[in-house]
């Protein structure tokens, strides 16, 4: 490819990235309410928090599970500099975005590199140990500071709600992660990942590789942090508990650890999908409920024990009937429900979908755990080449037909 | 001058002693061959050049310069590279992408320009990529340079560690048994590609290998080790008929 395409690819990429972030904010906050703006801009942090959380442990390959901690780096020490930048010298609210973000991605970052050091000794599980324990360290740390609030909260002025930002940020992540990923450079994450020993061997600095993982990871969640931190206005430490590292974890690993295109996926639609029967309320009545769980018993069985047995060389044919089967059994499950409901008890006892919400998160995650045991992606990615392959191959396949 | 020394190099774990006091000269071009029964000691002086491990007494040189104690990626950056007994690939990454691993070494471009994908690192990932294709069919692998390095069958996977081994552009390249596992017309064309590296790259070859008749075949200069002790020096006939690697090794004379 010659420089002035490369170059002409960049700025249009650039342009359109922050055509979309102002396109996103217009619509967004000009038409939709409160609540859902609030999940749009949600779903940019946890976008940046599962991409950068997917280098360090998708794509290097070291287990952390304390991500919440950089986030609340990023959110406090910006806060608490934005809050004396306020109270001397007022300034336009973006620019304290911009230098919130920078605050927050140093701060972070330094943490990354602590939690980094422990990295270059432990592996898999102990690490895990460590970076959890870090991440309560630091939030027990932040509850027991009184000038900071402690659990009572710290407020954080200018109060300033960037849709448009979070979602560049969350642009940056995923360019800076694609790019690493499009380079010779990566490989060298990837091969840490893979077989520390060999990638030594093979002159690969381990050591560096591995802090820079955590330092570009952390610093991501750190501006994310900030960010978060403005949107609310208002933070305590209960934010950032271990829940909020394990719901990122579980991003990556259901996107499928090592695939940006899954973490930013599972990223945006996952802790939506809690949110749904909020936004569409409905009942869902003992008889109904009954069989539907069943009905996904017996459908994670028939894909598993029945389906990953049935070869059929023509793809299509066989996408249409594996997808033909679990519709069928979908329905199944619907009519059966019905039928239930007229044994009185099971018809009169209803759900509120919103009550149970956490219940259907739990069966959809264990139901994509046990069919995609790699996640969703696997470590694919998107990208043209692949639509490319994929229409050309239907193409070919017409043809021959 | 040797490209290699070792010097009395000895390694104990414990109570056990691995290594003992082992000594031997590789010069620039050689084809050099350790061997000797399992257990002893040959794997553990590998790690002990590449610097996996550590001598407790003695000492290895590269090219004059002392070489205990520093990291293993810093012995693959002035020189030595290796393949692994127990084969050691990035399994999910590609046959192309494992071999660009190890040309990696040699990058010029920041890691920062890497995450911001610079027109020089895009240039040079190109070049790092020609360059494992062409290393990719010196071992005749050129045909599955996109299949994943971990579905590759087992006589492939060893050519593929000597590729990657290779990319690394070292001076002194050490094979661990790399005809394990190996069927006989594999053997016919590693000895090939052995003798390829030595000749068209003007590389130095250190090799373990149980074959004896692969061996005897292929080295020039023979090391025999027996419970960590070195037993013997020669080249392959002196090795063929002395008593104690008889004894010790052969049992009976090839």
């Amino acid at each position: 490819m010659s420089l002035s395409k490369i170059l002409g690819t960049r700025v249009l990429s650039v342009v359109l990235a922050i055509a979309f972030c102002f396109g996103l904010d217009a619509f967004v906050t000009g038409q939709l309410n409160e609540y859902v703006v609030r999940l749009v801009m949600l779903a940019g942090l946890y976008v940046t928090l599962s991409v950068s959380l997917n280098l360090i442990n998708g794509i290097t390959g070291q287990f952390s599970i304390g991500h919440a901690a950089f986030y609340m780096v990023g959110a406090y020490s910006a806060g608490i500099v934005s809050n004396a930048i306020y109270k001397t010298q007022p300034l336009a609210a973006p620019a304290y975005m911009i230098i919130s973000m920078l605050i927050g991605a140093v701060f972070a970052a330094i943490a990354g590199l602590i939690v980094g050091m422990p990295s270059l000794r432990l592996k898999g599980d102990y690490l895990a140990i460590v970076t959890l324990g870090f991440g309560e360290i630091i939030r027990i740390i932040v509850l027991n500071q009184n000038q900071w609030g402690g659990s009572y909260g710290y407020a954080i002025a200018p109060k300033y709600q960037a849709g448009w930002l979070i979602w560049l940020l969350a642009i940056i992540c995923i360019a800076t992660c694609r790019n690493l990923l499009k380079s010779a450079h990566g490989l060298a994450f990837l091969a840490v990942r893979e077989d520390e020993i060999a990638a030594q061997a093979m002159g690969v600095n381990v050591t560096k590789t591995k802090v820079v993982a955590f330092i570009v990871g952390a610093a991501f969640a750190g501006a994310a942090g900030a960010l978060f931190g403005h949107m609310e206005s208002f933070i305590n430490p209960d934010l950032f508990k271990m829940e909020v590292s394990f719901l990122v974890l579980t991003m990556v690993v259901l996107g499928g650890s090592g695939s940006i295109t899954g973490s930013v996926l599972a990223g945006a639609t996952l802790f939506i999908l809690p949110e749904l029967p909020r936004i569409v309320s409905f009942k869902m009545s003992l008889g109904l409920l009954l069989s539907v769980l069943v009905g996904i018993g017996v459908l994670v069985w028939m894909n598993r024990k029945f389906m990953e047995k049935y070869h059929e060389p023509d793809k299509l044919k066989r996408t249409l009937v594996v997808a033909g089967a679990n519709i069928g059994l979908a329905v199944l499950a619907v009519v059966v429900g019905k039928l239930l409901n007229n044994i009185p008890q099971f018809g009169t006892t209803t759900y509120d979908a919103n009550k149970i919400r956490y219940m259907i998160l739990a069966v959809v995650l264990l139901v994509i755990m046990l069919l995609k045991p790699t996640g969703l992606l696997g470590h694919h990615e998107f990208s043209w080449d692949w639509v490319k392959r994929v229409l050309n191959r239907n193409k070919a396949g017409e043809a021959s037909a | 001058m040797a490209l290699l020394t070792l010097k009395d190099a000895t390694i104990k774990f414990g109570g056990l002693t691995a290594v003992n006091k082992v000594s031997f000269d590789i010069e620039k071009g050689d084809l050099f061959g350790l061997i000797g029964p399992n257990g002893a000691g040959k794997t553990t002086c590998f790690n002990l050049i590449t610097g996996v491990y550590e001598p407790t007494s003695g000492d290895i040189d590269f090219l004059g310069t002392r070489i205990c104690g520093m990291a293993p990626n810093k012995i693959a950056e002035i020189g030595i590279c290796r393949t692994f007994q127990n084969i050691r690939l990035f399994g999910t990454l590609s046959a192309l992408e494992n071999v660009m691993v190890g040309a990696y070494l040699r990058h010029k471009t920041s890691l920062l320009g890497g995450f911001m994908l610079t027109p020089a690192v895009i240039k040079e990932t190109a070049e790092l990529r020609k360059k494992a294709m062409e290393l990719l069919s010196v071992v005749n692998l050129t045909d599955i340079a996109h299949s994943r390095a971990c579905d590759l069958s087992y006589g492939k996977q060893r050519r593929l560690e000597i590729a990657r081994a290779m990319a690394t552009d070292p001076k002194l390249i050490l094979l661990d048994e790399p005809a394990a596992g190996m069927n006989p017309q594999e053997k016919d064309e590693l000895r090939d590609v052995v003798f390829k590296i030595r000749d068209d790259y003007e590389k130095t070859v250190l090799l373990i290998e149980h074959d004896m008749k692969f061996v005897m075949g292929l080295c020039e200069k023979i090391v025999v080790l027996d419970h960590g002790e070195e037993i013997a020096y020669g080249d392959p006939s002196e090795i063929r008929n002395n008593p104690k690697v008889i004894e010790a090794y052969l049992g009976e004379p090839v």
